[in-house]
């Protein structure tokens, strides 16, 4: 059971529409610091949607969504964004890399973001590509890299601000099965290596057993999802 | 994210749509090429008109005469003087003492003798007519303030302050030889004997100098056709007067021949004027002409900067355009960036300076190529100017008008910029990774 003062994430009562469409209807979450959690659910059933706002790409509309101890709700959009910049690192299926820019600087884009000085975010994203096994690519452009290599930068620029919090919405979605299972690695050694929680919005089965944990979606609520944490 | 990150940001962005960046700076860049040759050439040919009609002199200058004003006259650009009065040291005082005059620069003559062939120092003169030689009067003039002259030059130089052996001579002398304007330079170099004559018994002296032809004005001179430096005008003046009587020779009575006034304004001119005719003397200055053609330049000003505005402001379109095109193209990027932590702030600050850079870009190379445009324009009517035995034109590139493409671009840029740059700070986050 996650405790209230110790979750990550804790929602309560979490409600989204897009205009008359309710997409999440008081829907409750907690998740424990270092867990790695898998969203699972028929399309349309909300998960993208409540990892947006958990990211803080949207604001909440009602009940009450708190990661890292802050209330997002009510947040303005330059809250928001000191959110997204401070607390959250994405991965998404289509990775989001800027073409314009070689690798490393991709990654060192979100230091760029958060201030950080030259030479701090050069050796930063040396580091992070090291770690995903990229050191040899950080020249090349997203054009000049192969899909699993370009995911395994996204990875690396997410975690470029040492976030608490991993998002990645279908990762693998774009991946053939060796590049998938290598980025899914990446993502399942987060928690004991980097001490991050991880959040996975997926289809593959494969990428939802690595979690500790497999949540599934339908209709805007969790099936067994807060009522399994407190059993 | 700092400026310079914006920057960098910007120019890798640019680099990476070279083709649509490139037509975008060319648009900036035809506008501004436009304006900057427009107003060049539309400043030059104003310089040269105004010049023309103030005779390269100051635009502010005034003639006095050595003669009463014409009541009748005294409204007149080209007032006719009245009756001969003499122009002395006192009239010079008054003169120069007069609240709205700038610079007076005193205008001497002297007759003298010419000879085209090399005489002895020393002759003792007939008193009829030399043989070979004529009579001629030369102008002098402080040739130190030529600014302050109405003198512009044909071929060749002005004879330098203070020499007594070179000489100018006007497009006069270049009738008499049987030469146009545009043989001008031929004359440049030749030699010329000149004599003071002074009386001696019943015969004349001679003071002889060898002068050589330095360069020819573009001015006629109003009594003679050889424009020497003041001092030696004055001292040739004072050895003839030294003498006794030398008849036909005899120098005129008035110390100076006239004045050169310029008064501190343009605006001023007229309470010059107004000033010297009570003091007693005739005077003239193209102050109508110039007034009334200075108000047909502004208007020609003021359309040749509207049509090279017109184009820039279309330019600003096309920047414009080509943003909103990026803006609808970078959705995904724009959205990439805030969910990675950029700020509306950031993302405004990245297309206001990609707009900044295209705008500067543009404006640089607009305003080189104007001003390219505008030399290879002033090299053609050089060309043609010369040909036709007139002085060319001195093409320059204001300050403001450089300063206006390069800015001016930059600004109409950033205006063009401003809407597309906000449509893409207030895109959403979600809505922008959505479009993914």
């Amino acid at each position: 059971m996650v405790g209230l003062d110790i979750a990550v994430v804790h929602i309560e009562g979490l409600h989204h529409a897009y205009g008359g469409l309710v997409v999440l209807d008081g829907l409750d979450l907690d998740v424990a610091p270092a867990e790695h959690v898998a969203l699972l659910g028929p399309s349309g059933s909300g998960k993208s949607t409540l990892l947006g706002l958990i990211g803080g790409l949207d604001p909440v509309q009602g009940g009450s969504l708190m990661v890292g101890g802050r209330q997002l709700r009510g947040l303005s959009g330059r809250g928001l964004a000191d959110h997204r910049r401070a607390t959250v690192g994405f991965v998404f299926q289509h990775f989001g890399l800027l073409d314009t820019l070689t690798a490393a600087e991709n990654v060192e884009l979100s230091c760029t973001l958060a201030g950080q000085g030259r030479s701090a975010r050069r050796r930063r994203a040396a580091e992070l590509l090291d770690a995903v096994g990229l050191a040899d690519r950080s020249t090349h452009r997203p054009p000049q890299l192969s899909g699993g290599e370009r995911q395994r930068v996204a990875l690396a620029r997410a975690l470029a601000n040492r976030p608490p919090l991993i998002l990645a919405d279908e990762p693998t979605g774009n991946l053939d099965g060796e590049s998938a299972r290598r980025v899914v690695d990446l993502l399942a050694a987060l928690p004991a290596q980097q001490g991050c929680t991880v959040i996975v919005v997926t289809h593959d089965p494969v990428v939802a057993v690595r979690a500790d944990r497999q949540l599934r979606l339908v209709d805007g609520r969790l099936v067994g999802g807060l009522a399994d944490l407190r059993r | 994210m700092t400026w310079l990150d914006a920057f960098s940001l910007a120019a890798k962005s640019l680099g990476r749509r070279a083709g649509r960046a490139v037509l975008t700076v060319l648009a900036v860049g035809l506008g501004a090429t436009l304006l900057v040759a427009l107003l060049t050439i539309a400043g030059t040919a104003r310089t040269r008109v105004l010049s023309e009609l103030s005779k390269g002199g100051p635009l502010a200058g005034v003639k006095v005469a050595a003669a009463e004003p014409d009541p009748t006259q005294i409204d007149e650009d080209n007032a006719k003087p009245g009756a001969p009065k003499d122009l002395d040291e006192r009239a010079l005082d008054q003169i120069r003492a007069l609240p709205g005059v700038g610079s007076v620069v005193p205008v001497v003559t002297a007759r003298i003798v010419v000879v085209p062939t090399s005489l002895p120092p020393t002759v003792t003169l007939s008193n009829t007519d030399v043989p070979g030689g004529f009579a001629e009067t030369v102008v002098g003039a402080n040739l130190g303030r030529i600014s302050a002259l109405p003198i512009s030059i044909l071929a060749g130089r002005l004879p330098t302050a203070g020499a007594s052996t070179e000489v100018a001579v006007t497009p006069g002398w270049l009738q008499q030889l049987g030469l146009g304007r545009k043989e001008a330079a031929s004359v440049v170099g030749q030699t010329m004997v000149l004599a003071a004559p002074r009386g001696r018994g019943r015969g004349l002296q001679g003071r002889w100098t060898k002068a050589t032809v330095v360069g020819v004005v573009a001015q006629e001179a109003a009594s003679g056709q050889l424009v020497m430096d003041q001092g030696a005008v004055t001292e040739a003046r004072a050895w003839s007067q030294a003498g006794g009587p030398v008849g036909r020779f005899s120098q005129p009575s008035s110390p100076y021949a006239g004045l050169f006034v310029v008064a501190r304004r343009l605006d001023q001119v007229t309470q010059v004027r107004q000033e010297i005719t009570q003091v007693g003397y005739s005077t003239q200055a193209p102050e109508n002409l110039i007034a009334s053609v200075q108000r047909y330049l502004r208007v020609v000003e003021i359309v040749l900067t509207g049509i090279g505005a017109i184009a820039l402001v279309i330019a600003s379109l096309g920047i414009a355009n080509a943003m909103l095109a990026a803006v609808r193209e970078r959705r995904r990027e724009i959205g990439v960036l805030k969910a990675i932590g950029a700020s509306d702030g950031d993302v405004l600050r990245l297309f206001l300076v990609e707009a900044a850079v295209l705008g500067l870009v543009g404006g640089a190379l607009g305003t080189l190529t104007g001003w390219a445009i505008a030399s290879g324009v002033g090299s053609v009517v050089n060309t043609y100017l010369t040909d036709q035995g007139l002085a060319g034109v001195r093409l320059s590139l204001p300050g403001w008008v450089a300063l206006g493409g390069v800015l001016g671009s930059m600004v109409l840029a950033l205006l063009a910029g401003t809407a597309p740059a906000v449509r893409a700070a207030r895109l959403p986050a979600r809505e922008a990774v959505g479009a993914a």
